[in-house]
């Protein structure tokens, strides 16, 4: 096999017996990488698929990279993959992803490993030092109960890596080494660069369902709960330092599309159209959710990315934190600050302290509201139904965030009843209403809802419930924030809805192209098989092209690109598509339908996983709040905007707020979907002939054998 | 900016022949007991200069500029190197590390080879210094006497030589012309544009003569600083 994009080696972490071994690449090739090749390793190495629980010793974790990690592939480069079976979720814990952002893939693609794979469970807490080709165990009893931050530091203390960012040349040969590595006095290579460390903090320790894997100041795995995985295998954290590389198949032509994307598909600094509609091609920019602290501060990125979405202030907090995590607390601090700059400081310190912890802020966006709600109505506190001693009143100060981060990572006060899933605690604690009523917006799979309802955003909610968690998918979730944003603030429409719609079916290949009703999220359409068609392209490309070839979920796929006259972005085009990268760096000859046809194939690999586990169709269900009640209160914007079709099938731009789901009509949905995918619709479960025709005889067997392949139709 | 110094690029100034012919102590001990023979050259034509605050530490550069060079991806094969601490706060938490192309390179100086150094100034493309692969023998010298933090020169553990930037003089992969008048891969991959390229020598008595302000009105608009 040509290593053109791999190094040709996995690294298996034998935690029980602290063995490391180097295993192949080249037979998970077919996978293309990431979450394709975690789901294959972890096909092959977990002996016990049916686990429903990602704290059990026979799970298998897999920290994969891509071909494109460690190279210039435009946002595509620094991001890596975390795959296994999850924590927390509702009412199974599934076979789940994750993924963080940052220098961590890059860097262990350098020191020569395609990905790691995590077996078994230490008898003691232990630390993982990768140093090119070698790997040491160290006991991490001294770094065990310290928070994320401190245990990258202390790890750069025991490596004696020097401070500062204007060191000497480092040979890692020069570096500590434990007395018993064998590997002293063989080669190692010279480095600049700080070691890229992944780790757990005291949410993790105490396997709680909540805990996120942290890198650097603020990348995190945060769903998942693989921090919770790591906890149970006494795995504190990973430090490698790679001093390789990676070789490119046709080195000139990736430095091509590179400047192509910077030159054609992205924004000119000199004059930048900062309202622009396009994925790929804005300026950098912090998404921050408040405003920023100071204009004292730089963009800050992943490796390789094309525009920075992060920030490093002066102001010695909020460093690297964005999205979700610098708002999860936004609706309480609201309350309590008296000044825009301490909303902000307050916001940005609470993001400090879920990274320190090692917390999956995300359970409070919908979460934390229905706790406050419990409280209010006096039902959770000191001496009540659901006891409490957390001082509830003070909520929205940056001490009140403390303690309750400490409390659900520590499995103190509530912590104890939410540490094994939020929706297990609302049924211990007799709230199974608040799942009828909406209280509580858990809506599939026992994690919250994203703010992207379902009954308005088709795809975004349809792709979680048919996969194993919150897709976190924005393929086309701009449509809505665009739109309505520009509805809200009077900014102009920068397309029209017949014209978008239009962009978008240029570029779905193969099951949608040149099909806009695909995008249709009217009433009369939603349960169509176009729909069903929109959302099957989306997982599809998903799984291959983000979440395995690893581009970023915030830059691709760039359907619409204003900076263009035509208006088409940079997705599936012949001089910057996504297969374009893909094939000058691993050799390969992908069409860009190729590549959702390999996600097609890791889609059936997960979904036989699934059904091994326990999934069946009579359990794929939204919450009940999204049957029973009508979606009326949008977190961003009072209307959820959205091209539809009307009466005389005409395109408009239309709210789709005040509409529940009709079960039923879902229930058909979902009957249009397997049939689509060659699962058998009774059960949901894949099919020979469908599995046979990917060259997947083998999950076939397997599925047969435990009584879970789907039936042929007569 | 040293102006008159990039007027007379090519020629060698009268200081540069006075040490060249020995007039002011031709043999100079440097530390680590090593002794070189301070060799006069002409300048290059052509620099790099940074902007410390605009970096956003995405590494492109410097994968770019080892793929450019050896179609390889590296951090460690890269002759910009960038250095960033996560837990530090703005502006101290990057630094960009480039060779200066040095009026008097150390790294050329000390070059053991000969008749024909492995490490100088290659007259065809604009005085850059460059260190020749064929003739470099690996001795690392070069490397321990770049005065800069990290030393500007790289060690290839590939090829077990050294190397160093050439401006893109010898980038069979970037599918144009490098070098002073050409390309450089670092300048032009650069997502935030934080490289840019001068033939005017900066002040060589001065770290930060190479640094400089490349934020404009765009970076404003975004929010950030531009003093």
């Amino acid at each position: 096999m040509a290593n053109h994009g791999y190094t040709g080696k996995i690294l298996r972490l034998d935690m029980t017996h602290r063995k490391a071994t180097a295993i192949e690449t080249a037979p998970y090739r077919r996978w293309g990488g990431g979450h394709g090749m975690g789901a294959s390793l972890f096909w092959d190495f977990c002996k016990d698929k049916t686990i429903t629980d990602g704290r059990h010793p026979a799970n298998v974790c897999c920290v994969m990279t891509s071909p494109l990690c460690g190279t210039i592939v435009p946002s595509a480069g620094g991001r890596c993959e975390v795959v296994g079976v999850g924590v927390g979720q509702y009412p199974i814990s599934w076979f789940t992803r994750s993924s963080f952002g940052g220098r961590f893939s890059t860097m262990l693609k350098y020191a020569g490993w395609d990905g790691i794979v995590i077996e078994g469970r230490a008898d003691s807490p232990v630390w993982i030092d990768i140093r090119d080709g070698h790997v040491i165990f160290h006991d991490a009893e001294n770094l065990w109960g310290k928070d994320t931050w401190a245990t990258q530091l202390d790890i750069r203390k025991l490596l004696r890596i020097k401070g500062g960012t204007k060191t000497h040349w480092q040979d890692l040969q020069a570096l500590a080494l434990s007395e018993k590595d064998e590997s002293r006095g063989e080669d190692f290579g010279r480095t600049t660069q700080k070691p890229a460390i992944l780790c757990i903090g005291p949410a993790g320790e105490n396997q709680t369902c909540h805990a996120a894997l942290i890198h650097d100041a603020g990348n995190g795995a945060g769903q998942g709960g693989f921090g919770a995985v790591w906890g149970s295998k006494n795995l504190k954290a990973i430090s490698v330092l790679g001093t390789g590389g990676i070789k490119a198949h046709d080195p000139k032509a990736l430095l091509q599309a590179r400047m192509i994307t910077k030159e054609k598909y992205v924004t000119s600094w000199e004059t930048p159209d900062f309202g622009a509609w396009t994925r790929l091609g804005r300026l950098p920019n912090p998404i921050i959710q408040v405003p920023p602290p100071t204009s004292e501060r730089r963009p800050q990125s992943c490796q390789g990315c094309i525009n920075g979405c992060r920030a490093r202030y002066n102001v010695g907090y909020g460093n690297e934190s964005a999205c979700q995590e610098t708002s999860w607390y936004g609706p309480f601090v609201r309350k309590v600050a008296k000044t825009s700059a301490e909303n902000t400081e307050i916001n940005l310190k609470a993001a400090d302290i879920v990274q320190r912890y090692g917390f999956n802020s995300f359970v409070f966006q919908t979460g934390l509201h229905w706790l406050e709600h419990l409280y209010e109505d006096g039902v959770l506190g000191p001496g009540r139904k659901i006891p409490s001693h957390l001082p509830w009143e003070t909520i929205g100060t940056l001490d009140f965030a403390e303690k309750l981060v400490q409390a659900l990572s520590t499995r103190t006060d509530i912590g104890a009843d939410m540490a094994d899933g939020w929706v297990q605690a609302a049924l211990k604690w007799g709230r199974e209403e608040d799942l009828h009523t909406g209280a509580l917006q858990f809506s599939y799979w026992g994690v919250p809802e994203h703010g992207y309802d379902p009954r308005a955003e088709l795809e975004w909610g349809y792709g979680s419930l048919m996969g194993d968690r919150d897709t976190n998918t924005h393929c086309f979730n701009y449509i809505f924030t665009n739109v309505s944003a520009a509805f809200a603030f009077g900014k102009p429409l920068r397309i029209r809805a017949e014209e978008l719609v239009n962009l978008h079916a240029k570029k779905l290949s193969p099951y949608a192209k040149g099909r806009p009703e695909v995008l249709d999220y009217s009433d009369a359409n939603m349960y169509s098989e176009a729909v069903a068609q929109i959302v099957r392209w989306q997982q599809h490309y998903c799984r291959f092209y983000k979440n395995s070839a690893l581009y970023c979920d915030l830059k691709w796929p760039d359907f619409i690109n204003t900076n263009l006259p035509d208006l088409e972005g940079a997705t599936a085009s012949p001089d910057a598509g996504e297969h374009v990268f893909w094939n000058a760096v691993t050799g390969d000859t992908l069409t860009f339908e190729d590549g959702i046809e390999i996600g097609r194939r890791i889609w059936n690999l997960d979904n036989a996983i699934w059904v091994l586990q326990g999934r069946h169709r009579d359990m794929v269900h939204f919450a009940p709040y999204i049957y029973k009640t009508k979606y009326n209160k949008g977190e961003l914007f009072p209307f959820y905007m959205w091209p539809c079709r009307d009466d005389k099938g005409q395109w408009r731009y239309t709210d789709l707020m005040g509409r529940s789901m009709d079960k039923d009509k879902f229930e058909e949905w979902k009957t249009t979907f397997y049939r689509l995918e060659g699962w058998d619709t009774k059960t949901g479960w894949p099919k020979r002939s469908t599995l046979e025709k990917m060259d997947m005889g083998f999950v076939a067997d397997a599925l047969q054998a435990a009584g879970r392949l789907g039936e042929e139709e007569s | 900016m040293k102006d008159d110094k990039s007027k007379s690029s090519g020629k060698l100034t009268r200081r540069q022949f006075l040490v060249g012919t020995g007039a002011f102590g031709a043999v100079m001990l440097l530390p680590g007991k090593l002794v070189a023979i301070p060799y006069a050259i002409p300048d290059s034509e052509g620099f790099l200069l940074v902007d410390l605050k605009k970096c956003q530490g995405c590494g492109t550069c410097m994968m770019a500029c080892a793929l450019a060079h050896s179609g390889v991806a590296s951090y460690s094969l890269s002759r910009i190197q960038i250095q960033q601490d996560s837990f530090a706060d703005w502006p101290d938490d990057v630094s960009i590390a480039i060779c200066r192309q040095c009026e008097d390179a150390p790294c050329v100086a000390v070059c053991p080879v000969r008749p024909i150094r492995a490490n100088k100034p290659n007259p065809k493309q604009g005085y850059v210094r460059m260190i020749d692969q064929d003739l470099c023998i690996g001795c690392k010298m070069c490397l321990t006497r770049c005065p800069y933090t990290p030393s500007r020169i790289q060690w290839n553990a590939y090829s077990q030589k050294s190397q160093k930037c050439d401006l893109c003089v010898d980038t069979p992969y970037l599918g144009e012309k490098g070098g002073p008048g050409g390309t450089q891969a670092c300048v032009k991959v650069c997502p935030v544009n934080a490289i840019t390229f001068t033939t005017n020598m900066p002040d060589q008595e001065s770290e930060e003569s190479y640094f400089v302000n490349l934020r404009g009105r765009a970076w404003s608009k975004l929010g950030m600083t531009t003093e």
